[in-house]
Parts: C-alpha cells; structure tokens; sequence
C-alpha cells in the first residue's frame, strides 16, 4: 500500500481545491489524444479527431475528460486506500473497456504538465514529486484487477 | 520524422531557452533526482550534495547538447554520435531512465510557459526528446 506523507497530501489537496475539474479533464483527455495519439483507438465513436483543435474542442473528449478528472478526485480523498476505492474501475477497465494499463501512465504524466501549466513556479519540484507519486499510485491501483 | 510544423514548433521554444541553459538544465536535474530519487546513482559526484554551482554547470552541458540537436534535428544520428558512444560505453544510463528526464523537461518547459506551453508544443517536444533518447541508446548493443 502506498503511503502519503502529511506534506505530500497537502501538496496535492491545495492545488487540487485550486483546479477547474471540468476544464482540465478535457484539457488532460485532449492532450493525450494529440500527444499519444495511438490511444484515440479507445475512442472511434467520438466524432471528429483529426486535429489538436479538433480533439481540444471535441464535446465528447471534454465530457469524458470531466469524467475521468472526477473520478480523480476520489483518489484524492482515498489516498490510503486506492486498490479498493478504484477496485471496480479496474475490472472495468479490464473486462469491458480492454485499455492496456500503460495509457494510465500516459495519462497521468500529462495530468502533471497540465499542472505545471496552471500553477507554474509553485508547482516545484516537491510538489511535481507528490502529484507524480499519486498518479502513478493511481495507474497501479487502476491495473490492479486485471487478468 | 519531423514535420515542419513540429520542427518550427521545437526551434520556437528552444528561442526561449537560448542563453538560459545553466538555469533550465539545473531545474531539470534538481526535479528529476526529487521525483525520481533512483536516477541519482547516474550522477554520483551531483546529486549527494546538489551544489548548485554543479548543478548549474551540469545542467549547462546538458542543455547545450540540446541545442546541438535542436541545430541538427535532421541529422540526429552524426551530430549526437560522440554522445551516443559516450552513453553506451561510459556512462551506460538505463534506457528506461530517458522518459524519466523527458517528462521533467516538459515539466520545466510547461511550468515557465504556462499557458503558452500550447499542446502542438507538447506533442512535438515530446516526439523529438523521444528521438534524442533512441539516439543516445542506439549503439547500446
């Protein structure tokens, strides 16, 4: 089990209470889909995809986007207890969804430029340190089911 | 291979870092020993005491050979060589430690440009690190 420090939870929670949820889960969704743009094979059904523009605007990438931030956020207030809270999450995306677990990672990093980009000098070193420790407790916790 | 788009996308922020090296190469070593504290044992004479002057004159030479293939991104393979030999028999970096550095370099390019780290920045930053990193590996074995 991953253990959060009192320091590395606050880094997290402060600027999580700073985020626009809605907004940066279409911007983290977005990113992915341009940067890695392999991982669009999960989304066929999602209309027009055939630019950065395209994808950033596209109504079902900023829908699913807010989604998968929210969810985030029960990370965010289960921090010692992941493998369960997401437990379900995990069979599905295993049984149903069959999305290969390293997209997780490739989410999450983004997720960290995407902060560094809305808090710049405060997002430091440390604080880069708690955000990648808890999305990559969060990929494994996400893998975690499958089989 | 590099489209025009992503190579004048790559030469645009590489103006904003030109002359300013030294302070973005220490930056990008200090966030890769505290985020990834297992890359230290790759810079013993560094990361025990994060002197910053080292940092700053480590973080320099990094940088600039950077810029070196920023200059050179259509001939990768020549201008970086001397590096490659140097990765392969010397210093002998795991290549899975290369996506490491590269995610706190889009960490400290994101963080200085804010909202000007455009997602066309990103993809093409992250297409030609990628590039650099199987360079430096390639001669591995």
């Amino acid at each position: 089990m991953v253990h959060f420090t009192a320091e590395e939870k606050a880094a997290i929670t402060s600027l999580w209470g700073k985020m626009n949820v809605e907004e940066a889960g279409g911007e983290a969704l977005g990113r992915l889909l341009v940067v890695y743009p392999w991982t669009q094979r999960f989304f066929d059904n999602f209309g027009n995809l055939s630019s950065p523009s395209a994808i950033l605007g596209n109504p079902k990438v900023k829908a699913h986007g807010k989604k998968v931030l929210t969810s985030f956020g029960d990370a965010i207030k289960n921090m010692d207890n992941l493998k369960t809270t997401f437990a379900k999450l995990s069979e599905l995306h295993c049984d149903k969804l069959h999305v290969d677990p390293e997209n997780f990672r490739l989410l999450g990093n983004v997720m960290v430029i995407i902060l560094a980009t809305h808090f710049g000098k405060e997002f430091t070193p440390e604080v880069q340190a708690a955000w990648q420790k808890l999305v990559s407790a969060v990929a494994i916790a996400l893998g975690h089911k499958y089989h | 291979m590099l489209s025009a788009q992503e190579r004048a996308q790559i030469a645009q922020v590489w103006d904003l870092i030109a002359g300013h090296e030294a302070q973005f190469g220490a930056e990008l070593l200090l966030r890769l020993f505290t985020v990834y504290p297992s890359t230290k044992g790759y810079f013993p004479h560094l990361s025990a005491c994060q002197d910053a002057a080292q940092l700053l004159s480590h973080g320099q030479r990094m940088l600039a050979a950077v810029g070196a293939a920023v200059q050179h991104m259509d001939n990768l393979r020549a201008a970086l060589s001397p590096l490659a030999d140097l990765h392969a028999l010397v210093l002998r970096v795991d290549p899975a430690n290369f996506p490491l550095l590269i995610q706190c370099f889009q960490v400290v390019l994101a963080s200085h440009l804010q909202d000007e780290y455009t997602v066309e920045m990103q993809a093409a930053w992250d297409k030609f690190l990628t590039g650099v990193a199987v360079v430096l590996t390639e001669k591995y074995r």
